[in-house]
């Protein structure tokens, strides 16, 4: 007997301990892990592999330094924990991902709070918030199994039950798609009895309950997006969930209501570790309500009885209040141009007005059909959830006069966001042409798909106004782009995104992306798929690519712009990109010129002969030396070869380039032969 | 239930296997269930050790005031003659268990390590003894019963030492007279021995008791590992059909009091109160065998059944021991012991270590363990997973974690305010725990604290 250990009654005690509760665990875990390496390949396995390890290394460095082999698993919950937390990770993640997610899971899920049992919420849940805030994109970049095609989750995409989300073949974290194999692990812990069945039965059913209340399919919504995973794995963490048997049932039910309510109001369409997280907090509180009637106490069914009662009254009231904001979400409201009231007569100023229906949409106008002076339409876009509709009124040149958003089905915070007048109002005054050249229409910050499905809405609504009213004539130049190739480029995630278009008998015969700085992994399929799009629907307005849309939107851009070259070519008939010098009337000799670069001005000698630029020299210049020569040593043999000042500005030394061409064209221009 | 002749052997095995379970009686809530280790001793008749050569007889066996001798050194004493008594109610009296010559009268060291008074008799192997005729019990009044019972010096056998006289006489009034055949602590089968080979005493002694509190039923529960004994008690009392038997599920502490009446009769005991609040008293086997003893043949409690048993002993057995035997003796009796890790006085769950081996066997002592190291666990105190575990088994519904954590804190209203005091002490939570933290012990030193008045620093 040595200080520590003490010998004091009862002397024999049950055989569990804590280290054997963590295998247990662990042993649980094993089938979802199979199931996510079959699902989602080998790569699931390694994920889930770096993330145990991180776990038990960070908490063996925290904690017990000096580190000895035998101590490093200690007491077994840094395994626990690590793999929980690679298990909920998409298998798509960066090598760093599950790294960062553990070490913060370890260290500031649980060591901050003084350790194992001292720990307010779930570890895995802390790093899992960490990484959804932080690291967005990787974190909801979930692909189908077997093949790996992006895929947003089954929760989005699928409105019916599906047997596939039984057996997990579905897109989705790795160890959080198959049923089958959670609820093996689910028996096995049941059997050992590490969990209590009133949680993961408390959060399934009223789970079920909740989304059959709210509408959506509550099959699907128990078995879809980690809730049965979460149910089992993570609401059940001892640590975290109350100790009363009762409490531990309002626990669940707790779990279960949040997460529906999470998917269904928020725009987080997991809702799981939110929920969680939020009911771990409440769990002193559970433990002071639950408090058990003790054996032989006086007026125990008084007590009963209140118990129930104060429950009962919780639950009802949290139903009330949540059926009376269902009830004030304006939804399933038939809108079209019949079935709402249009502020027509308000808008178009007058109520003698013509309606119109010109390809399978119906148009209120004032003025005649050839030459209206206003029009009104409603349109329709896909936004977060379901479709949004707006009523647009333009005047007869098609510049937008007033928009207005009649319904969404979007999230009532975030998405409800775009009826704002701020939002809105910075559409007034636009034309087709304006809207298309990405005159900066500042999204919402949260409402991204919201507002942007706006925009993506009203530019198609003015297209098919424009083929409407003056379809017959701009026919001819709608019909086909000039034939050519045309280079252009557009800000993506990490840089310019540049791309080349090839035109062929007035259609697009192929895009193809020169050169990106989006992050490798994420932006693959976009730059993938993003050109077969654009090639197939001969338009650059085609549908995003999901987990990668800022690319997909800037190769779209990229495109336009380089459509909106070959337009103008064929218009103008002559050089679009250089209008205002014409190198061939300018007399041979050598012209000076200057620019301001960033550090100064920049002199630049520009050598003509036989109508061609020969040769371009840097007289002087004040610019950091090494950021600056890359710049002009690129752009000027740039320069000479195309004939042209209109060459790319290089992005790293923007002033230096600018300053540079801005000095070779005064050069040109200035005419001053030296 | 198993009432008399209702189940046969066959059944009861069945029973034991959880096959017909709803025919069993059992508490509601908490509980669980802790391996038996009775194999070793419970086939065994009991042994009659000789009596020892010197008998260190204490003056305090019992819950309730020390006795003040009666005797001085060098008085001769007969075997069962009283040398110590008290006057206050709750108390009772100590006789001689061996005959021969007082040689000192001393403080000497206890089982539990506390000093007190004891009377040291030195044997002259004659076993001299105050003959008393048999007599008929049926005429005594209930006092003259509880005043016999006194005299005889008899407290609660089952190991909390309580005076059994002073449950005689009730302040309410009883219907029920229980006997705790239950044994629900592992390695213990002193009372399965006895209920095997003096049925007819125990009954006896349950008729008696019955008689004392004027009682219309009597009840002996016993825990379904013990089929031999239900088997045996139904043949005894087959004819009194105010006596039955009950079965009982295996689940610990099914012989703990309050459990007890909870599983046999669906009383519950009100928090804070006694078995007579519900109407019953509850009697240990080897209390109620005594009992006969005392009553109808007039001797006093100077001996008592003892199990030796553990893994570091040779010959485990049943013992039955002269009080004031010194442990030493009791466990060379039993061939004596190789490498202890521990030895236990009383049951594993709520026993006390026993320090010094010198020390005498008393009243309440129900067993001697001498564990090896592989049968016992030491406390680790790893930090609270709040697996909830003490909750889920606490069978008075109480909330270990948190009562042991603020005992330890010294928080003793906030304790108090959570009926600390209603804790039975069965040990269970320590147990079930799986870090292995000491909350029984945490929970007794906050009882205590709270006894003694304390309130938060």
């Amino acid at each position: 007997m040595n200080a520590k250990q003490e010998l004091w009654a009862p002397v024999i005690r049950a055989k569990d301990t804590i280290p054997r509760i963590m295998f247990d665990v662990v042993l649980a875990l094993i089938p979802c892990w199979l199931a996510g390496i079959i699902f989602f390949g080998f790569r699931a396995f390694w994920i889930v592999l770096l993330s145990a390890v991180t776990a038990v290394l960070a908490e063996a460095l925290f904690m017990r330094y000096p580190l000895r082999l035998r101590s490093v698993f200690g007491d077994g919950s840094s395994l626990v924990t690590g793999l929980i937390v690679g298990l909920i990770l998409p298998p798509t993640v960066p090598w760093w991902i599950p790294v960062v997610g553990s070490v913060v899971a370890v260290a500031i899920g649980k060591l901050v709070f003084g350790g194992l049992g001292n720990n307010i919420f779930n570890p895995a849940l802390v790093g899992r918030a960490v990484l959804l805030l932080a690291f967005t994109a990787p974190m909801v970049k979930y692909v189908r199994p077997f093949d790996a095609v992006t895929e947003a989750t089954p929760l989005l995409t699928m409105r019916s039950f599906d047997w596939a989300l039984i057996w997990g073949n579905v897109s989705g974290s790795i160890g959080e798609t198959s049923v089958i194999a959670i609820l093996i692990g689910a028996a096995y812990l049941l059997y050992r009895r590490i969990i209590d069945w009133r949680i993961p039965v408390g959060y399934v059913i009223t789970a079920f309950a909740a989304a059959y209340v709210w509408d959506l399919d509550p099959w699907v919504a128990v078995t879809a997006g980690g809730l049965l995973f979460a149910a089992v794995y993570m609401a059940t963490d001892m640590v975290t969930s109350p100790v009363n048997p009762m409490g531990r049932l309002l626990f669940g039910c707790g779990c279960g209501l949040l997460t529906i309510m999470l998917r269904k109001y928020t725009s987080f369409p997991e809702g799981v570790t939110f929920a969680i997280l939020t009911m771990n907090a409440l769990v002193p509180l559970l433990d002071m309500l639950t408090v058990p009637v003790i054996f032989g106490a006086e007026r125990s069914r008084e007590q009963r009885f209140a118990t129930t009662a104060a429950v009962a009254l919780v639950i009802i009231l949290a139903w009330g209040v949540l059926f009376a904001i269902n009830k004030t979400v304006p939804e399933g409201v038939p809108v079209t141009a019949e079935g709402v009231y249009l502020p027509l007569v308000e808008t178009l100023g007058t109520d003698v007005y013509e309606t119109a229906t010109i390809n399978d949409k119906v148009y209120y106008f004032t003025g005649s059909r050839e030459a209206p002076e206003k029009v009104a339409v409603v349109g329709a876009e896909q936004g977060y959830h379901g479709p949004i509709y707006f009523y647009l009124v333009l005047d007869g040149s098609g510049r937008i006069e007033h928009l207005q958003i009649l319904t969404h089905s979007d999230d009532p915070g975030l998405g409800s966001l775009i009826t704002r007048r701020s939002f809105l109002d910075q559409f007034i005054g636009l034309d087709t042409a304006e809207l298309a050249m990405d005159v900066d229409i500042q999204g919402i910050t949260g409402a991204t798909i919201s507002s942007r499905a706006v925009i993506r809405g009203v530019t198609g609504e003015l297209e098919r106004f424009q083929e409407a009213f003056y379809g017959g004539e701009e026919a001819d130049a709608g019909a086909g782009y000039a034939d050519g190739v045309y280079t252009a480029e557009a800000s993506g995630f990490g840089g310019p995104v540049k791309v080349e278009v090839t035109i062929d008998q007035g259609k697009i015969l192929a895009v193809a992306v020169l050169s990106h700085r989006e992050t490798p992994g994420i932006s693959d399929e976009a730059i993938r798929l993003m050109p077969q799009r654009i090639t197939a629907a001969n338009s650059p307005d085609v549908d995003l690519v999901s987990g990668a849309t800022l690319t997909s939107r800037a190769i779209s851009e990229a495109v336009k712009k380089a459509l909106a070259q070959a337009t103008r070519t064929e218009e103008n008939g002559a050089n679009a990109e250089e209008p205002a010098v014409d190198i061939s009337s300018i007399p041979d000799g050598v012209y000076r010129g200057t620019g301001t670069g960033f550090g100064g001005t920049i002199v630049v000698d520009v050598t003509v002969s036989g109508g061609k630029i020969t040769a371009i020299d840097i007289v002087e210049h004040a610019d950091t030396q090494f950021i600056a020569q890359a710049a002009f040593s690129q752009m000027i043999p740039a320069m000479i070869e195309q004939q042209t000042i209109a060459v790319d500005v290089r992005a790293s030394a923007t002033l230096s380039s600018k300053g540079l061409l801005e000095a070779v064209e005064a050069a040109l221009t200035g005419k001053e032969a030296k | 239930m198993i009432v008399k002749g209702f189940l046969s052997t066959n059944q009861i095995r069945d029973c034991e296997k959880g096959c017909v379970k709803l025919l069993v009686k059992s508490f509601p809530r908490g509980g669980g269930h802790i391996p038996h280790r009775k194999d070793a001793t419970k086939n065994k008749p009991i042994m009659v050790m000789p009596a020892p050569k010197l008998a260190v007889i204490a003056l305090s066996q019992h819950a309730g005031a020390p006795c003040k001798p009666l005797v001085q050194v060098g008085d001769r004493v007969k075997l069962g003659q009283k040398i110590g008594d008290a006057e206050p109610y709750i108390s009772a009296p100590v006789h001689a268990s061996v005959s021969g010559q007082v040689v000192e009268i001393a403080e000497k060291t206890l089982l539990d390590g506390t000093k007190a008074l004891c009377v040291v008799i030195e044997n002259d192997g004659l076993d001299e003894t105050e003959e008393q005729a048999a007599q008929d019990y049926s005429r005594l009044s209930p006092s003259q019963i509880a005043g016999l019972i006194r005299e005889a010096g008899i407290v609660g056998l089952g190991g909390a030492g309580f005076p059994t006289h002073v449950k005689t006489e009730p302040r309410k009034p009883v219907d029920t007279v229980l006997i705790n055949g239950a044994e629900c602590e592992p390695y213990l089968t002193c009372d399965h021995r006895l209920m095997i080979e003096q049925p007819q005493k125990l009954i006896e002694g349950l008729k008696i008791l019955m008689q004392a509190v004027g009682a219309g039923q009597g009840i002996i529960g016993v825990e379904l590992n013990k089929p031999d004994a239900i088997r045996v008690l139904e043949q005894v009392c087959a004819e009194q059909s105010y006596i039955r038997v009950v079965g009982l599920k295996v689940k610990y502490p099914q012989g703990a009091e309050k459990q007890l009446i909870k599983a046999a009769l669906g009383r519950e005991v009100p928090s804070g109160g006694l078995p007579a609040d519900v109407g019953c008293i509850v009697q240990n086997v080897q209390t109620a065998v005594a009992v006969a003893d005392a009553v109808v043949r007039g001797v006093g409690l100077y001996q008592r059944v003892i199990t030796v048993a553990g893994a570091a002993v040779y010959d485990p057995r049943n013992v039955l021991v002269r009080v004031g035997t010194p442990i030493q003796e009791v466990i060379d009796y039993c061939g004596g012991m190789a490498n202890p890790a521990a030895i236990v006085a009383g049951g594993p769950m709520t026993g006390k270590l026993i320090q010094d081996l010198t020390a005498p066997v008393t009243k309440p002592l129900s067993g001697i363990l001498v564990l090896s190291k592989d049968e016992v666990d030491y406390e680790l105190n790893l930090p609270c997973i709040r697996c909830a575990r003490c909750v889920d088994h606490c069978p008075m519904g109480l909330q270990p974690n948190y009562l042991a954590d603020w005992s330890s804190k010294g928080l003793y209203d906030q304790a108090k305010r959570n009926h600390i005091m209603d804790c039975i002490e069965c040990g269970l939570c320590s147990y079930v725990c799986p870090a292995k933290r000491g909350l029984c012990r945490s929970i007794q030193a906050g009882k205590q604290a709270v006894r003694a008045g304390k309130t938060a620093v």
